[in-house]
């Protein structure tokens, strides 16, 4: 059910804001989208890791969710519906550019490379040396393929069952991905790391 | 168990679910345990990311005109922007201004059409696209009519009003630096729309 949230100013439930959209209302459609949007924003920007396209993504996102509001029943969140249609147009978009969604299961490097560099001297632990920005650009580094499975799986929430059903793989090449999007990311942070420890 | 098993098997249970071989594998193997406890922290801040970004006024200025050209929205009843006294005359001076601004719709599609045109009639066309400065004291008193019955509306329309002027003016010195740039101009049509939608929501409000 429709979380029953206050919006505009405690003026507005969220369900109240819904019933009156289907009907047209213009402040309801706003207060929606101020609800909503921050969410919707963030995870099309990360996902494409480009702002104007994000905003254009979020945009067509919207414009779905209201055109098809009248037909929303309230089985779901509210929330969830329109964060899966969302998903869904920043999806299709990377699929009409012909982008990877999910990479093929090959790995970055050899295995030996990894071996040595995982097996390797002592290195310094990544923990209290993160912040969101540092994680932030990093993710913005990824592929496409990595940084689409990193962010719905680690950034939004969605289990490996709902990765594979979403972007059409198998759950073990979900959770594969994933952990290889998060071991490339440890790389990128640990050379970000060393690069800022050097010009300190 | 080696590191190399383990790590082939980290996929799997990175994110719980680990035999008790595992567990005691990576808790005794220095190498083993930093790497997972990297890979938890970044699991652990990427959380952080989700839902910190905030759109630009544009994005739903965008949304809006479509929603309205699609006919599925219409002004909502109450939270009128003046009182009820003398309420249609007194944002009737919203009118002209509205009506500034679509002439300045007009003025810039004119200067898209002579952008063939020799420079010096190009120059002549000009000036109608610095408009969007004389209106600024036109948004002090739109704001101060939405204040004055919707006070939580005032706000939203200051930070739409204030952004869409900075789009004007941007697209206005991209025009000006290069009058051939079609994308300068195009971004100028729609700063002058992004605008006029929103006097058009202030008048829209003050009618009912």
């Amino acid at each position: 059910m429709a979380t029953a949230r206050k919006l505009q100013g405690g003026e507005l439930s969220e369900s109240e804001a819904i019933e009156r959209a289907k009907q047209g209302d213009a402040d309801a459609f706003e207060a929606l989208y101020d609800l909503h949007k921050r969410r919707v924003y963030s995870l099309c920007l990360r996902m494409t890791a480009n702002a104007a396209e994000a905003e254009d993504l979020t945009q067509e996102a919207f414009l779905q969710l209201f055109r098809k509001i009248g037909t929303f029943r309230g089985e779901s969140a509210f929330s969830t519906w329109l964060h899966r249609m969302a998903v869904n147009v920043v999806l299709m978009r990377l699929r009409k550019k012909n982008l990877p969604i999910v990479p093929l299961d090959d790995p970055l490097e050899s295995e030996e490379e990894t071996s040595k560099k995982e097996l390797g001297g002592p290195d310094q632990k990544l923990a209290g040396s993160v912040d969101r920005m540092q994680i932030q650009r990093a993710v913005e580094a990824l592929p496409p393929g990595y940084r689409t499975i990193f962010v719905l799986h680690d950034v939004e929430g969605y289990e490996h069952n709902e990765i594979a059903n979403l972007v059409g793989c198998s759950i073990g090449n979900s959770k594969s991905q994933l952990h290889k999007a998060r071991m490339k990311l440890r790389d990128l942070l640990k050379i970000s790391r060393a690069a800022k420890a050097e010009t300190h | 168990m080696t590191c190399r098993e383990f790590q082939e098997i980290l996929p799997e249970i990175v994110d719980g679910g680990q035999s008790i071989e595992q567990e005691m594998h990576w808790k005794s193997c220095q190498e083993c345990s930093d790497l997972v406890a990297d890979l938890t922290v970044i699991s652990q801040q990427a959380i952080t990311l989700r839902g910190i970004d905030t759109p630009s006024p544009r994005v739903w200025n965008s949304i809006q005109i479509a929603l309205r050209q699609e006919g599925l929205i219409h002004a909502s009843d109450g939270l009128a922007v003046v009182p009820a006294l003398g309420r249609r005359w007194s944002m009737q001076w919203l009118v002209p201004i509205a009506a500034t601004l679509l002439l300045s719709f007009g003025a810039v599609d004119y200067y898209m059409a002579s952008r063939q045109q020799p420079q010096a009639q190009v120059a002549e066309i000009r000036q109608p696209a610095t408009v969007a400065d004389s209106v600024n004291a036109e948004d002090s008193r739109l704001l101060e009519a939405v204040a004055v019955n919707a006070p939580n509306m005032r706000a939203t329309y200051e930070a739409n009003l204030r952004d869409v002027n900075a789009y004007i003016r941007d697209a206005e010195d991209s025009a000006k630096n290069d009058p051939t740039d079609e994308e300068a101009q195009q971004a100028l049509v729609e700063a002058y729309a992004q605008k006029n939608m929103i006097y058009e929501m202030a008048l829209d409000r003050s009618l009912r």
